[in-house]
Order: C-alpha cells, then structure tokens, then sequence
C-alpha cells in the first residue's frame, strides 16, 4: 500500500486531494481485508455493484484536472457533434474535426462524438479521415453549436485527384503509439485463405503480431500468450476467436465496421488483459437504404441484410455465416456416415435507435458454434449480447453505458443419438459474465480531453460438469463452479501541453475477487517445484463470501513530443492487471482449454510495459513510418508440470507452476496510405521469455511462442476500376522446440529422454509464404441490380511446407526405433473463388 | 480426449502434412536404463539392464552386464536374479506361489558399476475379468491400420473395487499376438481414465472395456486379455510414456521427460538410471469368437 501512495504522491501533491484519495484507498483496503468477515453476503453484494459507480471520486478526479488548467479569461465556446459515413450513415470513428486557423483539433470517439472547445471567432473547420474527402467549412463561433457531418468515400473515380485534409498525419500527431488500425476494406483486399476474410489473419501481418503457426488458433502480442488479449466484439469480451480450431476467426467480415489494435500505452479505458486490446466495432446497419449482401465462398455462405426503420432513427443489421461442406457432402455419404455432423456457423445482429440528439442507443449480438460428430457430438461456441447507451449530457459530457453477457463453452457427448443407456459420457464446460461498464468522455476545454468511468464483472467459472455411465451406473463429475468479481475504475486526461508536446495520462485501479460458494483448496507449498502439489486442506465457501480478494493501480502514461510538422517521438507506459487465465497446455490452444479465475493459490497477472516510437510521414503523408522498441516484463505468468491433468481435475491448481516473463523488441513499419498501389511493410526483431520455478534450472529460457524474425508485406493495386491485387508475403523465424538427447529402452519400445532436460533449446526451421488475390468488380450483382465482385485467391503460391512442429517419435512400425518429423498443416497450394454481392 | 481431437483433426487438416527429417541433437550422457515389470505369476520374472543411447542412433541398445538384480519381499526375503545368457536379461524363475503377496512392498536393489540403485513398488490388488462379448460390427470405410473392415468388435467385463486410488494396464492378444503399441497403451484410474472422472467402484467405462479392438476380429481369432494392476507411479510413468509417444500435431504437449522410480543409493552420485520397476498382479480371460454367439450390430 504504501508504494501505491508514494505513486500517487508523485501524481497529486495536492493535499487535500491527497487526503481524500489515501481515505478512499483506505477505506478500500479496510474493506478487502475485513470483507472475509463479513458473512452477509446481502452487504457485499451492495458494496460490489455501487463500488464502482461511485461517482464522488470522479468528482474529485476532475476536480484536479480542471484546476491544473486554468481556463482562459476569453469566452470560450464549443462546438459538437457526430460524424458519419454520407453512404450508409455509419458513425465514424477518430475522424480528425480541426480548426485551422487555431490548429486545434479533435478527433471522433468510438461513437462518431467529437467536441472542440475554442474562443469567440471566425474559423475554418476542417473534417478529415482517411480515404474520404475532406470537408472544409467557414464558421463563426458565437455560441455553442451542434454540427454534424456526413463524409464521402474518396477515390470512386480512380482518375479523380482529391485534395485532403492536413490531417492525414494522424499517426504522427496523435499521442496513441503502439496500435494498429487495418481498413476493413484493405483486410477485403488482402488475399485470404481458402478466400474466407479474416480479421484475425490479417492482423497478424502487423508488427508486433505472431502466432505459434499456421493453422492455430488466437495471435500473440508483444510476447503475451492468447489469452493475453482482451478481444472485444461492441465491448463484450470474445473467449475464443476461433472457429474450427483456429483455422478461421469468429468474425463475419460483413459486419465489421473497425478493427484496432492496441499493442502498448494502452489507455486506463481498457484493463482485464495484460498484452493486447483488440477492439472490434461492428456496423451499426445502413441508416440511408435497405441492403443485402453477401456471398458464397469455398468454405463459408454469407448473407445479410440491414436497413433504416422508423423514419431513419433506426437501422439495423442482421448476418448469418455458415460452412457448408457437410451439406455439399451429405449426398455422398453412405448410411454410416449419414448422421455425421461437421459445422460451424455464427449469427450477428446489431440494431441502434436515435431516440433523440442526446440518446441513442444500440443492442448488438453474437452467437456461434462449431458442431462435429458422428455418434460422439462435440460443440463450442461463443454468445455475447451488449446493450449500450450514448448519452450526451451537454457538448462537453459524452457518456456511452455498456452492459453485456458473454459466454464461451464446448459440450461433449459420447453417444449423440441416446442409442446405449448402458455407456454414456456428457461433459460440459463454460465460462459466463455479465457486465456493467460507463465511459465518460469530458472535453474540458481545448487542451484537456478527460475519459473516466468504471466496470464491473461478474464471472462464472464451470470448468467442467461431467456424468458418466458404465453399466448402467451413473456417476456425475462436478467440478466446483467458480465465481469472481473483477470491477475497475478509472480516470485518463488527453493533455496538449504545448504545440509540441501532448499528454496521455491516466489510473486505472482494478479490484477482484475470488467468491464463493465452492471448495477452497489450499496446496504444499514446500513442494519441489515441477512436482504435483497435494491438497493439504479444504474447506467449503458459502454463497458470496470473498474467497481471496487483489487489488492493482494500473498507472499510464503516453507522451507525444512533435520535432516537427511531419516528425514526432512517442513514449508510453502502462502497467496492466489480468485476473483470468486460460489453461493450456498444448502447442496450439484447442477449444477444450479451460479458463480459470486468479484464487486464493493463482495470483493475478501483472504486466509492465516501456514503449519508444519515432514516428515520421513522407510526401505530404503519403507515407507514413514508425520505429518502436519496447520492453515488457510479466509476472505471475502459468507454466504446468509435467502430465498437468488440467480437465475436469478439482485440484487442478495442484499441476501449475509459476514464474515471471519479459519480451523485448524492436518494430518497423512503412505504409503507402493512397495511391493505386497501396500497403505496408513491417519487420519485427523480438525476443521472448519465461523462467518458471522448477523448469530449465530456474534460468530464463525462450518461451514456446519466441519469434526472433517476423516479416510481413502487403500490397494492393487497384489496377483498373474493374479489377484490383492483393499480395501478402510473409516470413516469421522458426518457434523454439525441445528435443531429447538420448533414448532408452523399456519393454521394447524407445522413448525420449534429454539429459540436461532444458525447455526449448533448439529451433525448428523457419516459415515463410507468397499468397495472391485478384478481386473483379462487377457492375451489376444479381438480378441487375447493386453491385458484386470475384475473388480469386491462391494461398501458399509456391507451396511452401511451412513447419507448425517438429517433433520425434517411434518409427511407426517398429517402436524400438526413433526419428524426426516435421509437421506442415497447410502443405499445398490453396486456390479459392469467392463471390460477394450487394443489393 | 485426445483421441477425439485428433479424430478431428485428421477430418480438418486436408492440407497438413507430415515428413520424416534428419535432426541434429546434441547427444547427453548415457546413463543405466532399468526395465523391470515384474508379476506375481509363477512363470520366470525378468529385469532387463541396458544403457541408454544417443537419441538417433540406429544400433539396438547395449546391455548393461556384470550387474548384480535383488528382489526383496518385504520381509526381506530376497530373490537372486541372474543373468545365464550374459544379454543384460536378468531372470528369476519364482516357485509356486512363493514369490509375492498382495499388497505388499517390493524393493528391487541394482548394484551396477559400483554405484547401487534401487526401487520400491507395490503389488495391488487386480478384478476379475468376468466375461468377454462382441457383436457384429463395420466400419464405414476399411481402417487404415489395415484391419479388416467387417468383423467383431469385443469388449471385456469387469469392476473396479471399491476405494478409490486403483490404477490398471489392459493388454489385449489376437491369436497369441500381443498388441502393445505405445501409442496407445490403455491405462485405466479406477473404472475410467483418470482421476479426475471418479469412477470408483464402476464397471470399467466402455472405451476400457473396448481397447482390445486395435482392429476388428474375425470369427475363430483367438482373444486374450489382460488386466495388471500397476502401483500409481506406474500409472503415470505409463501415462507420460503414451503421451511422449504420441506427441505430434496442433495439439502436442512440450517434450518433457519420462519420470523414473530408480534412485542411486549415494544421492550424491551424479550418476542417475532411467526406467521403471513395477509390480502387478494380472487377471486374464481367454475366449475364441465364435459368430453364432456374435451379438447383432446395433
């Protein structure tokens, strides 16, 4: 606690706030450590969910913000409004409102919301956002005014030069670092496997992003595992992003309005994750005309609809995805086969009402599932449903409630069709919550845009509810549910300083807690570490007590310093806090790992993390590039001993080890914003560590998901208005892997053993893959009406045998012998033909 | 579990691919490998001494000769096993039920090139195996193991006690073949797989009771099954040695290794042995199928 202080201390030396703040977080503290005592659950309850919303401390928070910047003795006036999309009436996000004769500017929030403070004057202002065509108006601020604006997409007519904005230069002036943006409509472009659009693939071309390999589900951030990213569907966590094992991610590309990634100087908004924020925006419906759309590609149908209702107040989208070999297939399956079941679909709906300027609001939904089978049936899929509320208060407070549920479990069933009541096995498993989450935004004045609000979580943890019959008889293996309350507050101000330097700061103070009613294990902990802990007690919780409760600051700081018009130096920090992990310990996550709450045994992550970037743009933002080098250290990182039995296992917190883990790296990155031939280039040096307690003698070791190289190119060409290219061209250095010294033999068979039994010494060879795709657009789609496009694409072009693994074995056919196997998921040339419409 | 997975796996993964490649690695020292699984049968008992070797190396392994192989029952009754053929194959040749009781604890003492070694198991106790049954069955399309693709498919019946903590091995024979692939070895925790499922007391869960069909029978095959009980330690020593076995694809676990139950008397030798000694006792059961008693396909 008292290091917290001192943080804050440094933060605030007002003494009065001072005062406040150390009661508050004493009170805090009294209360985390008395909350075990309090066997009223009645009370704890009340105190979680108003936690959060005590809007006195924003007070306070506010307080300090506003008198650091003393307003000026001029009249101040504000002008606010929404910015959306002239074509179907989407708000758009951070779209770049300025005022030139002032050079001040703000940008959109995720919402399309922008709001200047400014004295009394004549101004020019300008709205720009890449790709579309400025508007530039001539305006006299005497009072404070609502204006909206509608943007036109640029570069209809090829030939047509477009004069844009000046603040195409975005990536330079901004004081974000370390985030990616990726255009839907360049993902579309960019060549797909199997011709499916995926957002998850295409983000693994940015700097920074890599995966285990080809074929494996989640990517991985700076060093971070794939549980270390929160992905966000319209602010509802997704827990797997995966559909058939991660060969295609969850979601539908019709829908996606915006994809962001956030890699460092992770601003106090977003907490809960200790790498990555993956912040994917879905289309709010076409509030302008009815559509369809869809498609018909190798793997996936598509087909949505979204349209205004009530006089324009409203629209909605609604879209549904699914694969259909099994339905292609069935015809030629024999009597055996027939029942097989080999699918996987998703549905995603979102609908907004205007209900008047300052209220909107939107409910959006996701709901997929992977189905296979053939006697044994096993699914899995994730659900979320978010409701949001955009209020705005005044031209200053903009204000967006969110409340969503979501859920991620995977059933299994032995015998689908009931055929044998003698024999049978059902497990099923899911992780639920429910959340509460407001974000304000202030624009205080000019120089000060304040962001603060809170969540809370409510978890449920069912690792595993399992019944098994044998011979009739039948036995139920139920794990414990588990529960816990994550909940957050926080408070960040955008700060200009000066012309040249601009602020980023921000706490985010997180709490959990780990309640019951379940089983509470308590573990040797004088155990050998790498040997299985036994349970030395347990003991039952009741019904919301605190089980084990952590409390973290979270401080952040991002820092901008312009050397000129086109240069800047960017400096972030953040401190993040994850309070849920996911058990894994296979090369690739598979659907059936288990996430598992922080305990009174499983402390929560914590991560730190130091980024510097040199940002700069060329030819009048043409080009834009950035170098950035961070350094990251993790603590209380996951390992598990060897034979983890980590299903369906109540002392599963027995099998874990701990330990720490750093990641450290450099980041290049030029990108071509416009012109006929448009991409990027990024090449990432990086390193990656763990050293866990009881593996490697202690030592640092190269984490499994170590990639020294990653290379990535993409580009597009619009040839003609008809046709368009797309190239992406890839190169990532070989995953570290463990192999066995020596061999012996017991009853026959050969088996591995490495003498010095070090963890990932060797590396397996390196991957690297052309892909091409050709997209032609036609005038008319069906029927003569709207539009439609082909894609050809060809994954693999030369068809490279990229390894996922390498890994030894017995000879297959005689197991006293060994050798080495190198192990290729895709190993051949993929073509695909998609056909997409529009009506 | 896995097995599903993979089952899924091979149905999704229509482009992976899989070559045999020339690795480089470093060799470690060789060290005394201990392969002794013994029973409370009366037929000869044998623990096998060898060195371990470079993990490439194509050459059978070398025996480790000139080693003294003790059991002790654990009323320090001690069995002298020997070694006539100088091959490394240590054998004893117990007398009618005068070898081991049980639940008693067996220790297997190993003086090898003037270090000692020794190991400590437990004989537990074992069901019977009540009856064998098959019925008629195809598989959609024929196997890719090369069984036939129309045949029986059997299964054993047995119980597992009451009281938790028994851990088994099931061995099937086709007309006096064994079939023992370490890939997968059937390992049993109580009546299911592992401890986790809580099984106690059941009938042996039906993958169990049909793990004897690594292909489909054929009517007049000869079908022997065996069921050992193994000390826990065994049973996970046998777990990791299935996992190291089968350890490929999206889904592999890191290379970890094998634990061993040999321990050097001196703890402070740097010389360590690898293996395993385990005791069993064994239930078997023996039938020849005959289709006239073949149950109906389902």
């Amino acid at each position: 606690m008292i290091n917290q202080f001192r943080t804050i201390e440094r933060f605030y030396s007002d003494n009065f706030i001072k005062n406040r703040f150390k009661n508050y977080l004493f009170k805090l503290n009294v209360r985390n450590t008395f909350l075990s005592d309090y066997k009223e659950s009645k009370y704890l309850k009340m105190s979680y969910f108003t936690k959060p919303f005590n809007f006195k401390h924003f007070l306070f928070f506010l307080f300090v913000f506003a008198t650091a910047n003393p307003c000026n003795a001029q009249t101040n006036f504000t002008i606010s409004g929404k910015v959306s999309d002239a074509k179907n009436g989407e708000g758009m996000i951070g779209v770049n409102v300025f005022l030139k004769e002032l050079k001040i500017g703000a940008s959109t929030n995720v919402y399309g919301f922008y709001s200047i403070t400014a004295p009394q004057g004549k101004y020019t202002l300008v709205v720009s956002y890449i790709g579309y065509n400025s508007v530039s108006k001539e305006y006299t601020l005497d009072n404070n005014q609502t204006l909206n604006f509608e943007l036109t997409e640029e570069g209809k007519l090829l030939d047509e030069v477009v004069v844009t904005g000046k603040r195409e230069d975005d990536n330079v002036k901004n004081v974000e670092m370390s985030v990616n943006k990726v255009e839907m409509k360049t993902i579309k472009k960019m060549p797909a496997f199997l011709g499916e659009v995926d957002v998850i693939r295409s983000i693994q071309f940015l700097p920074g992003v890599s995966s285990v390999g080809e074929g494996s589900s989640g990517f991985n951030v700076r060093g971070g595992g794939i549980d270390q990213n929160l992905v966000l569907l319209d602010e509802a966590p997704v827990y797997n992003s995966s559909h058939l094992f991660g060969f295609f991610s969850v979601f539908n590309p019709d829908v996606v309005k915006d994809v962001k990634l956030i890699k460092g100087g992770i601003p106090a908004t977003y907490g809960g994750r200790v790498s990555s924020i993956l912040d994917v925006r879905m289309k709010e419906g076409n509030s302008k005309k009815p559509e369809f759309s869809g498609g018909l590609g190798t793997i996936f149908s598509r087909f949505a609809y979204e349209r205004p209702f009530l006089k324009e107040k409203g629209s909605f989208i609604v879209a549904l995805r699914r694969s259909y070999i099994d339905i292609l297939a069935k015809p030629f399956l024999n009597s055996d086969l027939k029942g097989s079941r080999f699918y996987f679909y998703d549905f995603t709906a979102k609908t907004n009402y205007k209900i008047n300027d300052k209220n909107t609001i939107f409910l959006s939904g996701y709901f997929g599932r992977d189905v296979f089978g053939a006697d044994f049936g096993f699914n899995w899929g994730n659900s979320t449903t978010s409701f949001r509320w955009n209020h705005v208060f005044n031209n200053k407070l903009f204000l967006n409630t969110t409340v969503f549920y979501s859920n991620y479990d995977y059933s299994l069933d032995s015998d689908l069709s009931n055929e044998n009541d003698q024999d049978s096995f059902e497990w099923k498993s899911n992780i639920l919550n429910y959340s509460i989450k407001p974000d304000f935004n202030y624009y205080l004045n000019s120089k000060n845009t304040i962001s603060f609000g809170g969540q809370a979580i409510y978890y449920t943890f069912n690792p595993g509810q399992a019944t098994a019959v044998s011979g009739g008889q039948s036995r139920s293996i139920g794990l414990d549910s588990k529960y816990a309350m994550e909940s957050a507050l926080y408070v960040g101000n955008e700060q200009k300083l000066t012309d040249k330097l601009t602020l980023n700061y921000g706490l985010r103070y997180s709490f959990y807690s780990y309640m019951g009613p379940g089983t509470v294990y308590t573990f040797n902990e004088n155990t050998t570490p790498g040997e299985r802990k036994a349970i030395t007690s347990t003991r039952t919780s009741e019904k919301g007590e605190a089980i084990k409760n952590y409390g973290n600051l979270e401080p952040r700081i991002a820092l901008n310093l312009g050397i000129n018009n086109s240069t800047s130096i960017k400096l972030g920090y953040n401190r993040l806090a994850q309070y849920i992990h996911l058990l894994s310990n296979t090369v690739a996550s598979s659907p059936l790992d288990v996430w598992t709450p922080s305990s009174n045994n499983i402390k929560p992550q914590l991560s730190d993390q130091v980024a510097l970037g040199l940002f700069k743009n060329f030819s009048e933002n043409l080009y834009e590039s950035s170098v950035e080098v961070y350094y990251k250290t993790l603590k209380n990182q996951i390992d598990y001993i060897r034979n983890a039995d980590l299903l369906l296992n109540p002392a599963v917190e027995g099998d874990l080890m701990y330990g720490i883990g750093r990641a450290y790296g450099a980041e290049f990155f030029v990108k071509k914003n416009k012109g006929k031939l448009n991409g990027w280039v990024s090449y990432t040096l990086a390193r990656t560590e763990r050293k866990i307690d009881g593996l490697n003698n202690n030592d640092w070791y190269a984490s499994r998901i170590d990639k020294a190289h990653n290379i990535s190119v993409v580009g597009i060409l619009d040839l003609t208005k008809k046709w368009s290219m797309g190239t992406t061209l890839s190169f990532s250095s070989g995953t570290p892997a463990s192999f066995p010294t020596n061999k012996f033999a017991w009853q026959g068979i050969a088996l591995p053993h490495n003498y010095t039994d070090d963890r990932n010494t060797y590396r397996i060879p390196n991957s690297h893959r052309l892909d091409y795709s050709a997209t032609r657009k036609n005038k008319h789609a069906l029927f003569g009406k709207g539009e439609s496009e082909w894609v050809f694409s060809v994954y693999n072009v030369y068809n490279r045998k990229n390894p996922f693994s390498v890994y030894v074995r017995q000879n297959p056919d005689d197991p006293s012998k060994t050798e080495a196997v190198k192990y290729s998921v895709f190993a051949a040339i993929i073509p695909a033909v998609t056909y997409n419409f529009k009506f | 579990m896995k097995k599903i997975l993979s089952i899924l796996i091979v149905s999704a993964a229509l482009f992976s691919c899989e070559e045999v490649i020339d690795l480089e690695v470093k060799d470690g020292v060789n060290q005394l490998v201990v392969d002794a699984w013994l029973t409370d049968e009366d037929k000869e008992q044998s623990v096998k001494l060898t060195i371990s070797q470079p993990y490439f190396e194509d050459a059978a392994p070398k025996p480790a000769l000139g080693a003294e192989v003790i059991v002790y029952n654990q009323d320090s009754t001690a069995h002298v096993f020997t070694d006539p053929n100088n091959d490394g194959v240590y054998t004893y040749k117990p007398k009618a039920g005068k070898f081991l009781k049980e639940n008693e604890q067996v220790a297997l003492a190993v003086k090898y090139e003037n270090e000692q070694y020794y190991s400590l198991s437990q004989l537990k106790r074992v069901p019977k195996i009540d009856s064998i049954a098959y019925e008629v069955f195809s598989f959609p399309i024929a196997p890719p193991n090369g069984g036939p693709k129309d045949g029986f498919l059997a299964q054993f019946y047995a119980n597992d006690p009451v009281g938790e903590g028994d851990t088994y091995l099931v061995r099937s024979y086709k007309n006096d073949t064994l079939r023992f692939k370490p890939t997968d070895i059937t390992l049993a925790y109580d009546a299911g797989f592992s401890p986790g499922s809580k099984s106690d007391g059941l009938m042996f869960i039906l993958p169990i009771r049909q793990s004897l069909n690594q292909t489909l029978f054929s009517d007049k095959d000869k079908l022997k099954v065996e069921l050992f009980s193994i000390p826990t330690e065994a049973y996970y020593f046998l777990l990791q040695l299935r996992q190291e076995s089968s350890n490929g694809g999206i889904f592999a676990t890191p290379l970890s290794n094998i634990p061993t139950n040999i321990i050097n008397l001196n703890s402070k030798s740097t010389k360590k042995a690898l293996g395993a000694f385990f005791v069993s006792k064994v239930s078997t059961f023996e039938t020849v199928i005959d289709k006239s008693k073949a149950r109906p396909k389902q």
